[in-house]
């Protein structure tokens, strides 16, 4: 199964509850009134009233005190007999042939795993059948030996006694669940070798997934990967040695969260083109993971589709804001003269690029100011979008704004390049086997050592170079001190060489004059920055390290690698030729792990609200109905409920291959291929079709009045693995499943035993 | 006695019983009216069959009247609130056997929100009232029939209810459940509750009820106060201590000057017993006939040896 299934969507999930339940009120009001007119003829009418109203009496009147008489009683019954105790003893001692069901020469932590999904799943499955039955036979048995009759002559509302028993069974349920719960915990527990490196044992590991999108080969956002032949396939695949990376932005990215080291696990598949020896085949592919942070192309990604401004987007992803304006004011005068470079639908793009992307993103900047720029951006997203072809006074707007943004840019570009750093810090290559065996995990410092491209040396050293100079100790007397020399080795991890290298060129510029020293402070003559200065400097190659390993660096991922709590993982795969696949739920951040404990419970709960759900069900159904009729038709739920329901909606989507149920069925008979389609003609086919919409909308009600039980048993899944249960896309949707179907259930059941005679028949 | 309130009044109640698909498989009570007043004792009669356990379930809003309508103690036989106030003992008593005496009654008595003290104290008088003191521990399926009984009009009573139904509250009693019984129903008759009973123990009945109805396949034939309907007309009774042989002679005499001849000086026959056989039998060959309290009384006794199919 896939760890990483959407967040529940509260709002989303009440919505449609509410309609739903709208509906089916609507059909319960009519079937009342038709009720009580073919009952009572003329008088009808007052019937019906009479009904709902003293109903919404009884709903209002609900003492908590009478239902939980009622729940203890069914308690009591269930004690009483002692065919229940029976069962649960005989239950926790099936829980341990899970003994025999492992090979005590596998690998442990794979024994542990074989029984953690036996406990839960013998669990589940030995108290399901046994809820089931007695929560289906409570109400008929009652109302068959009459004994209801005593109860409901006292003030119990007939809704309380369904309460009652629902909640009676449920508290069964529970207190069963949890012996038989405390009972395997322990022994899984004790179980678990000792000895052996705990962290691989009983981990309950809590994933982050992110957000996933690929790079083309020609480094451009795509939202798929390459494809490496199979069409059904899973994975989008990134082909080695290029420009494809798969790139994942992990959103919440803080300290606190992950407490001060960044935990990578991921399972990517490795996918050869030429088959190597055994060794390397043994080995596997090396994969890098490259964590990212690049304000410009979080701004300008989208920016430039067409070739009108394809170089004005690419100078202003690379950072060169000068040239940026520019190619702006050029453009600006093209938009005059030859507008035919600027098709509409190109202007299209633009202005939905500055409106989405753009714009949000510069306003968004903690630091640094950029309104200016992003109302500039604003007001030419507001021309692109008003430009129509062969309309010259549209263009000549655009023209006027775009030159108004090429000013904005110039007079803006050295604040732009300080506040929009691009910082790309390379990790230590790791192998991807085609024979996975567990996943690859690995933890990284808050602080890591790389070596910086061109940008991040210039960043480093504008920075590292205008702190000594602020604190005075650059310049020594209006000499440049040599001080810098042991400032930067000593404090700032540069090579010693390198150290020399940076007194060199800054020597070098106070002799052209660029720099102009003043007693024990250093300051750029013409005022520009520091970034500025080095950054030239860098492009001048003057500063090309004299040591073979680079310019050594320090990063923190916190501080300088995430952009509001956003981090960007990217993913290459270094070898020629060879591909690695990749899906959202490949690659997460694991937060510290939770107690194998607090997981367990989890499941236990989802385990709990299941069972309970499955008496909901039997109870309502045995307001309506005899013993045996409710628990065929709790079962029949269950059943398809668990099994099916992803299926529905797939189906009912029309994302199952094979369309409907009657076309699929059609071509099984007729021995064809689904993305072949069935043999018929025009006519057939239309009937077909048109049976197929009718089976959808059936289904489709079915899908929604039929709870998807695999909910539960997702939170089992989870443990099994090794992963914590999370709560907003396991927890959280079982208990708004439960109670989404407990609501409606209670008021049919006190509905239906209310609205009929308690007579056995 | 009419000027008394109403308690329960009937208005035309019809009930036809059906099967699945809604035919009809009997009528069990045709249109029936009749009221209790509040403070008596009212005695529901019929042989079996004849929809007394159906016309006291309507009134409990345990089955649906098909026509007809029904006011119990002000409300609508379908509204819970009025369960506050009537006890009901119904015709088996319907109780969960694996709860025991104290557990029943205080099953019974959380379903009417009576505070713990109260209830345990309330649990106690009843069940040393119904003479189950011994047995109070013991689960409800160890019970023989009249301890179930017992029991279960202990629960009834569990609410200090305005309102008492009983169906058939002695059967299955011995001679001194009987007995006790029928005090029980006189005390609650004195504290000011009305009771209404239907039983096949017409001595019982008779002992302890102001008014009866009869029914007879569902429909009503005979309504009204016991000493109305038992009085004999066209025969007068001299009730004296005892009599000697001369007194008898002498006040033979006296009657013979009277016109009175062939006078029985002794206690008149006629009893409850004899009207019910009577009117079963006569409603068995005038069908739908509704009799009243004069004609029931204005015929003489007569002989009820050859009238045995009383169902
Ligand atoms: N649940 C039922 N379904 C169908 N018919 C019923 C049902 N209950 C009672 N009847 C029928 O209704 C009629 C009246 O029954 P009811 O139980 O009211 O009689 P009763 O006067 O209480 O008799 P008894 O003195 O034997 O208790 C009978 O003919 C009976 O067969
Ligand atoms: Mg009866």
């Amino acid at each position: 199964m896939d760890f990483d299934p959407t967040p529940y969507n509260i709002g989303l999930g009440l919505k449609n509850w509410l309609s739903l339940v709208g509906i089916i009120a609507g059909l319960g009001i009519l079937l009342g009134l038709v009720g009580s007119f073919a009952s009572a003829g003329g008088g009808g009418g007052g019937l019906f009233s009479n009904g709902i109203s003293s109903f919404f009496k009884e709903l209002a009147s609900i003492s908590p005190r009478r239902v939980w008489a009622l729940a203890s009683l069914t308690l009591k019954e269930a004690w009483r007999r002692k065919a229940l105790l029976v069962f649960v003893v005989f239950a926790v001692l099936l829980m341990f042939a899970g003994w025999f069901l492992t090979d005590s020469n596998d690998r442990s932590d794979l024994q542990i795993n074989v029984h953690i999904t036996f406990m839960l799943t013998t669990i589940s499955w030995l108290i399901l059948p046994v809820v089931m039955f007695l929560s289906c036979w409570g109400i008929p048995e009652d109302i068959r030996i009459r004994s209801l009759h005593t109860v409901v002559t006292k003030p119990a509302r007939r809704v309380e006694v369904v309460l009652g028993r629902m909640l009676g069974f449920s508290i069964m349920s529970t207190v069963i669940l949890l012996l038989m719960g405390t009972v395997g915990y322990i022994w899984i527990e004790r179980q678990a070798p000792k000895d052996l490196d705990q962290g691989k044992f009983l981990t309950c590991r809590v994933p982050v997934y992110g957000g996933l999108f690929f790079l083309d080969r020609q480094g451009m956002p795509t939202s798929q990967g390459l494809n490496v032949g199979d069409p059904w396939l899973y994975r989008s695949f990134v082909e080695g040695n290029s420009r494809c990376r798969a790139v994942w932005m992990f959103n919440e990215v803080t300290p606190e969260k992950l407490g001060n080291e960044l935990r990578l696990e991921s399972r990517f598949e490795a996918f050869r083109t030429i088959k190597g020896s055994a060794d390397t085949i043994q080995q596997g592919l090396e994969a890098q993971y490259t964590l990212v942070k690049n304000m410009r192309e979080e701004a300008f990604s989208s920016f430039g589709v067409g070739a009108g401004l394809r170089e004005v987007a690419e100078a202003l992803r690379a950072g060169d804001f000068q040239s940026a304006a520019e190619l702006l004011d050029a453009a600006a005068e093209r938009m005059q003269s030859s507008p035919a470079d600027f098709p509409q639908v190109d202007c299209q793009q633009v202005a939905i690029s500055c409106a989405v992307q753009v714009v949000p993103v510069l306003r968004n900047f903690k630091d640094a100011d950029l309104g200016d720029v992003a109302d500039a951006f604003l007001v030419f997203g507001d021309a692109a979008n008003s430009v129509k072809t062969g309309d010259a006074a549209s263009y000549s707007e655009l023209s006027r704004a775009c030159a108004s943004l090429a000013e904005t840019v110039r007079k803006r570009a050295d604040d732009m390049f300080e506040s929009m750093p691009k910082l790309e810090v390379p990790l230590e290559p790791f192998r991807v086997s085609e024979y996975h065996e567990g996943d690859d995990f690995i933890t990284y410092p808050r602080k890591l050592k790389y070596v910086a491209d061109y940008e991040g040396t210039a960043r480093f050293l504008a920075k590292v170079v205008s702190g000594i100079s602020e604190a005075g100790k650059l310049a020594d007397g209006g000499e440049l001190s040599s001080g810098l020399v042991d400032e930067l080795s000593e404090n700032h991890g540069v090579s010693p060489v390198n150290a020399e290298l940076v007194f060199d060129v800054v020597k070098s510029e106070i002799d052209a004059g660029t720099l102009k020293v003043d007693g024990n402070k250093v300051e750029i003559a013409d005022g520009s920055s520091w970034l500025r200065l080095f950054d030239r400097l860098v492009r001048e190659e003057k500063l090309i390290s004299r040591d073979t390993a680079g310019w050594e660096m320090e990063a923190d991922i916190f501080d300088d690698l995430t952009v509001n709590d956003y981090l960007r993982v990217e993913v290459a795969c270094l070898n020629d030729q060879m591909f690695i696949g990749m899906a959202r739920a490949d690659l997460f951040l694991r937060l510290p792990d939770r107690s194998f404990l607090a997981g367990f419970s989890k499941a236990l709960l989802n385990i709990g609200l299941m069972l309970s759900l499955v008496i909901v069900l039997g109870v309502t159904a045995s307001c309506v109905v005899k013993g045996p009729v409710s628990f065929f038709f709790t079962l029949t739920i269950f059943v398809i409920g668990q099994f099916f329901h992803q299926l529905m909606l797939k189906i009912v989507a029309g994302s199952q291959e094979g369309g409907g149920m009657v076309e699929s069925a059609m071509l099984i008979f007729q021995h064809r291929n689904p993305s072949v389609g069935i043999d018929a003609n025009e006519g057939t086919e239309a009937v077909v079709k048109g049976l197929d919409w009718g089976v959808n909308g059936i289904l489709k009600i079915a899908s929604n009045i039929i709870p998807d039980f695999s909910t539960f048993s997702e939170a089992s899944a989870y443990i099994e693995n090794g992963f914590d249960v999370p709560w907003s896309t396991s927890v959280l949707p079982a208990i708004m499943t439960f109670v989404g179907f407990l609501i409606p259930c209670v008021i049919i059941g006190a509905a239906c035993l209310k609205f009929r005679e308690l007579e056995a028949k | 006695m009419s000027t008394q309130e109403n308690v329960i009044e009937i208005r035309n109640l019809s009930k036809v019983y059906r099967d699945f698909w809604g035919r009809k498989k009997v009528q069990a009570v045709k249109s029936l009216s009749l009221d209790v007043k509040k403070g008596e004792v009212f005695g529901l009669l019929g042989p079996n069959g004849s929809g007394k356990t159906t016309t006291i379930k309507m009134l409990l809003g345990l089955l649906f009247p098909t026509s007809g309508e029904i006011k119990i103690l002000g409300k609508r036989a379908s509204d819970v609130a009025k369960n506050e106030r009537i006890g009901y003992l119904p015709e088996e008593s319907y109780l969960y056997r694996f709860l025991n005496a104290d557990e029943t009654l205080d099953f019974y008595g959380r379903l009417f929100n009576i505070s713990a003290a109260e209830r345990n104290q309330r649990a106690d008088e009843l069940i040393k009232m119904v003479g189950l003191d011994h047995a109070r521990r013991r689960q409800l399926k160890e019970y023989s029939k009249g301890m179930t009984r017992r029991i279960g009009l202990a629960q009834a009573l569990i609410n200090n209810p305005e309102l008492v139904l009983l169906d058939e509250p002695t059967s299955g009693l011995d001679p001194i459940g009987t007995r006790e019984m029928k005090d029980l129903i006189l005390k609650l008759k004195d504290e000011g509750k009305t009771v209404v009973l239907c039983s096949h123990q017409l001595a019982d009945v008779q002992d302890v009820s102001d008014r009866i109805a009869m029914l007879y396949q569902g429909e009503l034939k005979v309504l009204g106060g016991v000493d109305e309907l038992l009085e004999l007309r066209g025969e007068t009774q001299i009730r004296t201590g005892n009599l000697s042989d001369e007194g008898v002679e002498e006040l033979k005499a006296l009657l013979a000057k009277h016109g009175m001849k062939d006078s029985l000086i002794q206690k008149p026959r006629a009893d409850l017993e004899e009207l019910f056989l009577r009117t079963v039998r006569e409603s068995g060959e005038r069908p739908g006939r509704r009799f009243t309290a004069e004609e029931m009384a204005a015929t003489q006794p007569a002989d009820t040896g050859k009238s045995g199919d009383a169902s």
